[in-house]
């Protein structure tokens, strides 16, 4: 009986000093498991790849269904050429938009319908090599400047959010839109799109 | 019995040691940095072990130096990590309000003060603009406005909810991108925000702004809007938006000194009850004084005065004094608690057999627990800037050197700056924004 409270007390103190020691020792020790690239793993809510390759899967899909492209072929007699344009990031986040025209270019090409030209980026170091070949590579392998295919269509695009907050609940709405743009013309031949809507809930406790 | 509370207070010791005092172990980092020596501020820095619950300020100061390095990329990096953390922090932890109960409030996290975590955003912004990423710029400028409006909802107005230059500069983003309306709103917004800074923390509406609300709202054809701007600052003659887009533009922030530094304010009297010590341990701010009150910024024949644009020193200051009720709060029912427990302790060895020295001593040790473990939380991100000042100032196109003299208190030139191969381009902003940081900053400790 004696000396109860006191040992309480005790307990209470050493309680917390090892809980305490015990924290500065967690979070040793990392650990890596493999997924699958299709698994969906939301993690904070944020742009991720599900939702890069939900876009590309949608827009894949959409822009070889539709009339522009036989229209094209039929027309000139031949598979239309198109240049990757600027991809507007005007969302919320620092969004990585290479990825999906990337998914993109790949479907296209490997369609066979589509042919795909070097984007501005890229050109410069191929202009660089043929220069470079200009002066050593052998006349039969040679490759003349000034025959570069020009495109015909230029992809451009914007990524737009709207974000509502209210408390630990959040609304992020995403929406992607791509566009074909005859350079000959203006005139937009596709225009696709693709909305994601997240409602995020934030826990109000942490460890 | 003995052994078993030594553990226990051998810990606690230990405990508080590692989180007495954040402020003063900054004092060398400080150094490196007024010899403008940031890359060895930054191994400073990389050496000093902090504890997992001082991590974002560990990231706030490292990403702060990489900006101060030129390193702008890297320091967008680190100020992302910070993000990141800031955002894992967002919910309550019981165990760490525990242990502020019982320790003190150092023992928490830190996670940021509202005013500290608007201009994260504000300094991406300007690495990204540094590094000509106006696009990512516009990504920042859309999370000022995030984070502000979460802090609004938050928070009572007479608090710090709106940020007057991380507006204003969100403003100068979009009208760069030609997002007019958006630019208008922004300008509007810092407006609203700078007249309400004039009450707070004296600072005035900047003239700049003036001509940018003047300028924009006549090329939106906002024509009331622009006659009662033109009422309100008595201004006759602006550039027009027309002549503005002939012209490349030259922006220049100045990060003027150090942000004030937390210290320790200690009471420890006698509890007239019990005859025993209560200690009760708050911080305050000390300010980190700067020589320099403005700044003159020449280029090519033009020239412009930088107005202030924050202070970050009166907010800070205003913050905390906000946040002073809550922390006594906190303090004294430490204080309590901590007095009920070497109470307990005290009767334990009364009661105990009267030759148990060890019961004594063991209560002596809960009582002097109490008071070492009560230490201020002196915590907070000491690599920002005292006040930031701003010049904006319209060039030809063309490739200049910057000539910067950074003004004392009667206009004496304090330091002369020069910066070679400035490009302006037509109908583009270029962005400057130096920090500079006084031989002398932090005045000597007074003894306590």
């Amino acid at each position: 009986m004696m000396g109860f409270s006191f040992r309480a007390n005790s307990r209470l103190v050493q309680a917390l000093a090892v809980s305490a020691l015990a924290l500065s020792i967690a979070g040793c020790g990392t650990s890596v498991e493999r997924m699958d690239t299709a698994e969906v793993k939301d993690l904070s809510g944020a742009w991720n790849d599900t939702d890069s390759r939900l876009v590309s899967e949608e827009m894949i899909q959409d822009v070889l269904s539709r009339d522009w492209l036989p229209e094209f072929t039929r027309k000139h007699n031949k598979k239309p050429a198109v240049i990757v344009g600027e991809v507007l990031n005007l969302s919320h986040e620092h969004v990585n938009v290479n990825t999906f025209t990337a998914d993109m270019e790949r479907a296209l090409i490997n369609s066979g319908k589509v042919q795909f030209v070097a984007s501005k980026g890229e050109r410069g170091e191929v202009r660089e090599e043929r220069k470079d070949q200009d002066i050593h590579a052998a006349e039969a392998t040679r490759k003349p400047m000034g025959q570069e295919r020009g495109a015909d269509y230029m992809l451009k695009g914007t990524i737009n959010t709207i974000i509502d907050t209210s408390g630990s609940s959040q609304v992020r709405y995403y929406q992607v839109d791509l566009t074909f743009i005859s350079l000959a013309d203006n005139v937009k031949v596709w225009v696709g799109q693709k909305k994601i809507k997240k409602l995020v809930k934030r826990g109000n406790l942490r460890y | 019995m003995r052994a078993k509370l030594i553990f226990p207070l051998a810990t606690l010791a230990l405990l508080c040691s590692g989180c007495a005092s954040y402020s003063d172990s900054f004092s060398v980092i400080e150094s490196d940095m007024a010899a403008q020596r940031f890359g060895a501020a930054l191994e400073t820095l990389e050496r000093q072990r902090h504890p997992q619950r001082d991590r974002l300020l560990y990231l706030l100061n490292k990403a702060m130096l990489e900006r101060m390095n030129g390193d702008y990329a890297a320091s967008n990096r680190t100020f992302e990590a910070a993000k990141t953390r800031m955002e894992e922090l967002r919910g309550l932890s019981l165990r760490e309000q525990g242990q502020s109960l019982f320790i003190n409030d150092a023992t928490r996290s830190y996670a940021g003060e509202e005013f500290e975590q608007v201009l994260v955003h504000l300094y991406m912004a300007l690495n990204y603009l540094q590094l000509g990423e106006r696009i990512d710029a516009r990504v920042e400028a859309l999370q000022v406005d995030e984070r502000l409006r979460e802090i609004t909802q938050r928070l009572p107005e007479n608090r710090y909810t709106e940020d007057a230059l991380a507006r204003y500069l969100t403003g100068m983003i979009y009208e760069e991108l030609d997002e007019r309306s958006d630019a208008m709103i922004a300008y509007r917004k810092a407006y609203e925000a700078y007249r309400r800074y004039g009450q707070n923390y004296s600072v005035a509406v900047p003239e700049s702004l003036k001509h940018d609300l003047l300028r924009l709202s006549q090329q939106m054809g906002l024509t009331e809007e622009m006659r009662q701007y033109k009422k309100d600052f008595r201004i006759e003659r602006w550039m027009s938006a027309d002549e503005l887009a002939e012209q490349g533009e030259l922006i220049f922030l100045l990060h003027n000194g150090l942000a004030p530094i937390r210290r320790e304010h200690a009471v420890t009297v006698p509890d007239p009850a019990s005859g025993h010590i209560v200690r009760i341990a708050v911080p305050h701010y000390e300010t980190r004084p700067t020589p320099v009150t403005g700044a003159r910024v020449v280029a090519g024949g033009a020239g412009a005065q930088a107005e202030l644009a924050e202070d970050i020193n009166a907010i800070a200051v205003k913050d905390l004094e906000a946040k002073m009720p809550a922390i006594t709060a906190r303090a004294l029912a430490r204080a309590v608690l901590k007095a009920q427990m070497a109470k307990a302790a005290r009767e334990n060895a009364r009661q105990q057999n009267q030759n148990n020295a060890g019961a004594a001593v063991a209560a002596m040790a809960v009582e002097i627990a109490g008071l070492v473990t009560e230490r201020a939380d002196t915590r907070s991100w000491l690599t920002l800037p005292a006040r930031i000042h701003l010049a904006r100032l319209p060039l030809p196109p063309g490739t200049y050197t910057v000539k910067v003299d950074l003004l004392g208190d009667d206009g004496q030139i304090v330091s002369t700056q020069e910066y070679a191969n400035m490009v302006i381009r037509r109908g583009a902003k270029t962005y400057l924004s130096p920090h500079w940081i006084p031989s002398t900053v932090t005045p000597p400790r007074r003894s306590r």
